[in-house]
């Protein structure tokens, strides 16, 4: 899974950048929203497969929120640690990783914040944390828990990363981590506007 | 909202209507699904007029800024899902 999903990756950007425009591929592109939604879809349809998953849900009430409390606490503090030992103002450092992989909304409006450069290394710190979490999960399943393969995801763990979820955890972990990409996703403006 | 919202559909179809049998084929739909998405992704990466340029001046301070946040998060997930729930750890397939 991993290595197709690299493969693609490769795949789509040598096409991008050498492929021709105007072809397949850019409409592709475009209508890729609809491909979101029938994976949605489809995912919706293995946890309805799943009796008494939802039940198990409404059972752990306030305590759904203890996995995106974590994701965000620990992105903040991992972004502003690392940020201690590059060479740019720690606030913009937790600024980029308050994206926690939204990579498209955190760049631009980081550019916006604080110029072209570091909407840059926003864009692109979001989007390498999006294609780091494709290559933890398997592993975060087999040696941590799996609640824990939902950190790396972050806001992303709600569309991209959560076929990994899918194959690699379990229904219940999946619902969690499409509660957890929404909150994620509307906390990530909130962080991102008090940096 | 929307994929929320197509998402319930989905649960309700699966609990009501989608046959039992239908499950792996559920599957390999989400497989075709993801990889035509992430491909989709490169493919807009790609297209992205400087994206090696930005790639080499700025790449290692973007990769330190994934990798943080990242074990930052895994840290504070596994402490705090080992501490207040009951994961479940085990290989499937």
């Amino acid at each position: 899974m991993v290595l197709m999903a690299l493969a693609a990756l490769i795949g789509g950007v040598l096409l991008g950048l050498y492929g021709p425009a105007g072809t397949i591929l850019d409409q592709l592109v475009i209508h890729s929203d609809w491909i979101l939604y029938l994976l949605m879809f489809s995912v919706g349809i293995s946890v309805g497969l799943h009796r008494g998953i939802l039940q198990k849900i409404k059972e752990y009430h306030i305590k759904i929120f203890i996995i995106p409390f974590g994701v965000i606490v620990g992105s903040v503090v991992g972004g502003w640690i690392t940020s201690l030992f590059l060479p740019i103002p720690t606030i913009q450092g937790v600024a980029v990783a308050s994206g926690m992989g939204w990579y498209s909304l955190t760049g631009v409006v980081l550019a916006e914040m604080y110029g072209a450069s570091m909407g840059s290394v926003a864009f692109l710190s979001n989007l390498m944390r999006e294609i780091l979490s494709f290559f933890c999960i398997p592993w975060i399943a087999r040696n941590l828990n799996y609640y824990t393969c939902i950190a790396p995801a972050g806001a992303t763990s709600e569309d991209t990363t959560l076929s990994m979820m899918v194959r690699y955890t379990d229904e219940e972990t999946v619902v969690m981590s499409v509660f957890n990409g929404i909150i994620c996703s509307a906390v990530v403006p909130i962080l991102i506007g008090f940096c | 909202m929307e994929i929320l919202l197509i998402m319930c559909v989905g649960i309700a179809v699966g609990a009501k209507l989608f046959p039992a049998k239908g499950k792996a084929a559920n599957e390999k739909v989400q497989i075709v699904c993801t990889m035509l998405l992430i491909f989709s992704m490169g493919i807009s990466l790609g297209r992205r007029e400087n994206l090696l340029e930005q790639l080499s001046q700025i790449g290692l301070t973007s990769f330190a800024l994934a990798v943080g946040p990242i074990i930052g998060s895994v840290i504070a997930v596994y402490f705090l899902t080992q501490w207040l729930m009951k994961p479940t750890k085990r290989r499937k397939r």
